[in-house]
């Protein structure tokens, strides 16, 4: 069976805690991912956002409802099997400390690979090295890169074992906004010229900006989406969140 | 004025509570630090803990075992006064007790004589050693076997009767009941004594000594006066001393002065409580004194270990809270303010964990208490003897060494600039700085100098020793430049043996090259001494192995155990018995005597000169063995070197029975090795001769006779003799180094002790490494490594640090070794083989390794348990 969803959430409700004192971290969100889209999820801070993309990537459970990758639903899973579904068939990209310092950029690039003990497919890694422009720093470690190298070597692992989704959680947080760019456009490129699918956590409507399709979420629940964004619109958007209703 | 004094008090006041406030402040820092942090400190805690118990334990039991041993012999001997004797002893090298002259029996009646003088007995003594039901001989195995005479008089006669009744008739003998219970012998039963020549017994008694039931693992056996002048001294009328009890009113003192002036020339007259010290002493000294000194060493080699894990333990608490220091430094915290804050940190940790090891120690002397009786070591009873030293001296060690290893940390606390507040890390990843690299292999350079120095050109143990010193701290300075390359070449197959999981682990070791070098070098001390023992172990069975293929070159040999004063000896008379085999060649058997040999002690080997060249190979002889006769004597090339001697040349000897004699040299020979370096004939010896027995009987074959056929009509005639051990030359060799085995399983045990350890250090650091690396192993987690790999990830980086510890502790140990063997080989008259096991030191590796695995796995099952998304989080 084929789908057209690379990634979905059904009803996902997250409660951290219990009782009185839980805290509805997500309210009954039902959200897919289109396969080849590039999607950015949006919204104040606590409103959920980073909660979903784990829910949804597998690194978190729900404590109700479902989240799918392709087919798969992540509730049927162990911790072994979650592990493999995201060394196999997802990518991340993080806000800071996304390489192992003690490997080179090559052996970051291949990590998932190489944890899978799978070869891959050395035209399709050397294109993405080509693409994020690190040829020249491969035997380079992490720490001899700048914050927009590391950056783009953690878009290039993501991007590795050909996933299904690659989730990115505020991935030019912490970079100048040239570098920041650099970044953003390697993920648009990566999902119109290969039709991978890209998942994006971010606060800034410039990043935004470069998705096919913002989603906004507010106190844990889905409450607007917009194609085709612009920075000016999502900004906008954004702005009407902060007048209390 | 009054306005002036009230603003000065206050001001004082101000400032005193405010250096109030200050200390409160340190110490509320370090206590909470120390709350938050118990999972670190509880390995050191654990270090210290083991140390000091074990320093404390064995200073316990020691001034137990002491006063015990006092109390029994002030028991034992309270009802003797004064003790008759001869003046001077003859003490061997290598020996603690000398022999003396025996004193002649007759004087026991111009001693009762004296006006004071109550009773008197003399006390014969000798060698006899009891055979047991099962009719393997009791004892000997270190401990004397002692046989003497049975004292009437109650008050003089050291053992109390406390079963059946004093012999009377020859062949009834009393024993002590420790050995009577090891024997599984009761009152009635009839076994054999040998003096060593076998002797039917009757038992008819059992004594305690001093309210035991024998004096430690000495065996005793009394017969009647006759009985022991006849088997136990070369003529009747010889006593090793006379005991005398005082009369009423006289006191020891006054009893001696009396004693004196009736005693002839170079006897002598001492208090009883002298003599009651002397024996103390004398145990002290032979078994007491070495037997702590034994554990003392061991405790500090687990103490040294200590200090490594705590060392290590602080300088990394410390840089992970470099951040935490800094921010206080920003807020204002002065330097000495975050340095004692970590010091009391330290001081916290020493005093609960030291004392806790006091408590542990004395835990430890009184389980062994209870224990000894148990696997048949009457351990005295009395209450367990805590002197003050035996609790200061532990304590104080144990916060030392706590305190010593956290100084450099706390220093390094102080440095912190409040700017490090804003950077991102703090792991010390320096190490292989070129002025280390320098320091250390100068270091090398120099130990390795001195060590040849003091092995090769100039012997001295004392340099050797010092190069010994020298060489462990180059290995210790230079281990952060060694770590790199060694973690590199002994991880290189893991990378291909465990992939990816492989590289992450070897580079994580090769991560702090200081830190990996500290925790590796707490198990390299630990492997260090083991593989020390082993090749030294392994080196004087090569030597006894050696000594025995190129000297001995007879086909069986019966002998005595080779270690101890324990055994009785052969029977002088089996030689003679096995010479009249039809299988026998040559049939030689080997006496020991003692003499003073132009005024120093020295063991004699009383042999028949001619039949031993046949037997041993004695190397390069000048002169000629054959005519030694009465008065002839042949020595080693050393001895005759040392003693200026040659060939022709007169050697005046000064026998225990106080005669003089002039010995021309007929021989020199080049050997010494089983035939000793002075040998004169029986004749020559027999004037002077106490109790007759032979060490070592070498027998050869006729030609066409096989080693089985001779064996078996040799053990047949043996067994009329006491039925000693018969040996083929192999088993001869393998059997003189029996106790080599016995000594390496003791001390691996307590060795375990600093293994286990460096395996706490080594487990502790890394606990502390994943709880620095949370980010990573949560990022690791979250692109697919499973919690499997990440356990194996942890417990190959332990296995690395373990393999580095280990090799290096193989080298230091085989260098170590060959220093010991090449030091006791240049400074002793035999020579010694140098061998490097290699079944043992494979062994030794392998639990090297092991150790590391082990030491790895809470470490690595905890990293397995981090919460994939907090780790991410973590700040």
């Amino acid at each position: 069976m084929t789908t057209t969803t690379a990634a979905r959430v059904v009803d996902a409700v997250k409660v951290y805690g219990t009782g009185d004192t839980g805290v509805r971290a997500l309210d009954g969100v039902s959200v897919d991912f289109p396969v080849g889209r590039f999607t950015a999820i949006m919204g104040p801070s606590g409103s959920g956002k980073s909660t979903l993309m784990h829910c949804a990537a597998g690194l978190d459970t729900l404590t109700s409802g479902a989240a799918h990758v392709g087919d798969t639903d992540l509730s049927t899973l162990d911790d072994r099997r979650l592990t493999l579904l995201r060394r196999d068939r997802v990518g991340f990209v993080f806000q800071a400390f996304n390489l192992v310092p003690t490997l080179t950029v090559a052996e970051n690039i291949r990590l998932p690979l190489d944890l899978a003990g799978a070869e891959g497919d050395p035209e399709w890694i050397a294109a993405l090295i080509d693409v994020v422009g690190l040829r020249d720093r491969l035997h380079h470690r992490p720490s001899e890169l700048s914050g927009g190298q590391q950056q783009r070597v953690a878009v290039a692992r993501a991007f590795a074992g050909q996933p299904d989704v690659v989730f990115a959680d505020e991935p030019t947080g912490n970079l100048d906004s040239r570098s920041g760019e650099e970044v953003l456009g390697l993920l648009g490129r990566a999902v119109r010229q290969t039709s991978r699918t890209v998942v994006m956590v971010t606060h800034d409507p410039m990043a935004a900006a470069h998705a096919d399709e913002v989603v906004f979420l507010a106190d844990g629940r889905l409450v607007d989406r917009m194609t085709a964004p612009t920075a000016d619109k999502v900004l906008d958007r954004m702005k009407a969140f902060e007048v209390p209703s | 004025m009054n306005a002036r004094n009230t603003r000065s008090r206050n001001a004082r006041n101000t400032r005193s509570r405010s250096a109030r406030n200050t200390r409160n402040t340190t110490v509320r820092l370090s206590v909470s630090s120390l709350r938050a942090h118990k999972r670190r400190f509880a390995g050191t805690f654990l270090a210290v803990f083991l140390g000091v118990a074990f320093l404390a334990g064995t200073l316990v039991m020691g001034d137990t075992l002491r006063a015990s041993f006092d109390t029994m012999f002030g028991n034992a001997t309270s009802g003797t006064d004064a003790v008759v004797r001869s003046a001077d002893a003859i003490t061997t090298p290598g020996e603690s007790e000398g022999v003396r002259e025996p004193v002649d029996t007759d004087l026991v009646s111009t001693i009762e004589r004296v006006p004071g003088v109550a009773a008197a007995a003399p006390d014969i003594q000798g060698a006899g050693q009891l055979v047991g039901k099962d009719g393997d001989p009791i004892g000997g195995q270190g401990p004397p076997t002692l046989a003497g005479n049975w004292i009437t008089d109650p008050d003089l006669n050291p053992y109390r009767l406390a079963e059946g009744r004093a012999p009377e008739r020859s062949g009834e003998v009393v024993v002590n009941r420790g050995t009577a219970e090891r024997g599984a012998l009761k009152i009635g039963d009839t076994t054999t004594l040998r003096t060593p020549d076998p002797l039917k017994v009757t038992i008819v008694g059992l004594a305690t000594f001093g309210g035991e039931d024998g004096m430690a693992q000495v065996t005793f056996t009394g017969m009647t006066r006759a009985d022991a002048e006849k088997y136990l001294t070369a003529e009747p009328g010889e006593a090793a001393g006379i005991q005398v009890r005082a009369g009423p009113g006289v006191s020891q003192q006054e009893l001696v002065d009396r004693l004196t002036p009736v005693l002839p020339e170079g006897v002598e007259a001492i208090t009883g409580q002298e003599s009651a010290r002397e024996n103390t002493e004398m145990i002290s000294s032979q078994f007491l004194t070495l037997f702590t000194t034994f554990l003392l060493v061991f405790s500090g080699v687990a103490l040294l270990v200590a200090t490594f894990s705590i060392h290590n333990t602080f300088a990394i608490v410390v840089a992970q809270r470099t951040r935490e220091n800094a921010l206080l430094r920003a807020l204002g915290a002065s330097r000495r303010q975050v340095t004692a804050a970590t010091l009391a940190e330290a001081t916290a940790v020493a005093v609960t964990a030291s004392a806790a090891g006091l408590a542990g120690g004395t835990g430890i002397a009184a389980g062994l208490q209870a224990l000894f009786p148990a696997i048949g070591f009457p351990f005295p009873e009395g209450d367990l003897v805590i002197s003050a030293l035996s609790m200061t001296l532990p304590l104080a060690v144990g916060i030392l060494v706590c305190l010593g290893s956290a100084l450099l940390p706390a220093v390094r606390v102080g440095r912190t600039a409040p700017l490090a507040a804003l950077r991102e890390t703090a792991v010390d990843t320096s190490g292989a700085s070129r002025a280390r690299a320098v320091t250390g292999l100068g270091l090398g350079a120099l130990a390795i100098g001195v060590t040849l120095t003091g092995v090769l050109v100039s012997p001295s143990v004392w340099l050797a020793g010092f190069g010994a010193v020298l060489a462990l701290a180059s290995f210790v300075v230079l281990g952060p430049v060694a770590s790199t390359t060694a973690v590199r070449i002994l991880g290189g197959p893991l990378d291909r043996l465990r992939g990816v999981t492989g590289a992450l682990a070897r580079r994580n070791a090769l991560r702090s090259p200081k830190r990996t070098a500290a925790t590796a070098s707490a198990l390299m001390i630990g492997v260090a001494v083991v593989s020390l023992f082993t090749v030294f172990g392994a080196s004087l069975k090569a030597t006894m192995d050696q000594t025995v293929s190129r000297s001995f070159a007879g086909d069986v040999a019966v002998s005595t155990p080779s270690f101890g004063a324990g055994g009785s000896g052969l029977s002088p008379r089996l030689a003679d018995a096995v010479q009249r085999l039809p299988e026998v060649d040559t049939a030689v058997g080997l006496g020991r005597g003692v003499a003073e040999v132009d005024g120093r002690g020295r063991a004699l080997t009383v042999t028949d000169p001619v039949a031993l060249e046949r037997t041993f190979d004695l190397g390069e002889i000048k002169g000629s063995l054959r005519g030694l006769g009465t008065d002839g004597i042949a020595l080693t090339r050393k001895e005759a070197d040392r003693q200026n001697l040659a060939t022709g040349d007169q050697a005046r000897l000064t026998f225990t029975d106080g005669e003089q004699q002039t010995f021309t040299v007929r021989a020199v020979y080049g050997r010494s090795e089983l035939a000793g370096d002075y040998i004169i004939t029986r004749e020559a010896w027999a004037p002077h001769r106490t109790q007759d027995a032979d060490t070592l009987l070498a027998v050869s074959f006729k030609d066409g006779v096989g080693t089985d056929e001779g064996k078996a009509a040799v053990e047949k005639t043996a067994a009329r003799y006491g039925n000693p051990d018969v040996q083929t030359r192999d088993e001869y060799a393998q059997s003189s180094a029996g106790g080599i085995d016995m000594m390496l399983t003791l001390v691996y045990a307590l060795l375990a002790l600093a293994v286990l350890i460096a395996l706490l250090g080594i487990a502790n650091t890394l606990t502390l490494a994943v709880h620095e690396r949370t980010r990573e192993l949560g990022l690791l987690r979250a692109v697919g490594q499973t919690r499997a790999q990440l356990r194996a990830m942890v417990r190959w980086e332990s296995v690395l640090v373990a393999a580095f510890g280990t090799a290096g502790g193989l080298a230091l140990g085989a260098f170590l070794g060959w220093v010991l063997v090449k030091a006791s080989d240049s400074t002793s008259d035999s020579a010694f083989a140098f061998a490097l096991p290699p079944l043992q030191l494979a062994l030794v590796a392998l639990v090297g390794l092991t150790a590391g695995a082990l030491a790895g796995l809470r470490p690595a099952s905890r990293a397995a348990r981090l919460d994939v998304l907090r780790a991410i989080a973590t700040e």
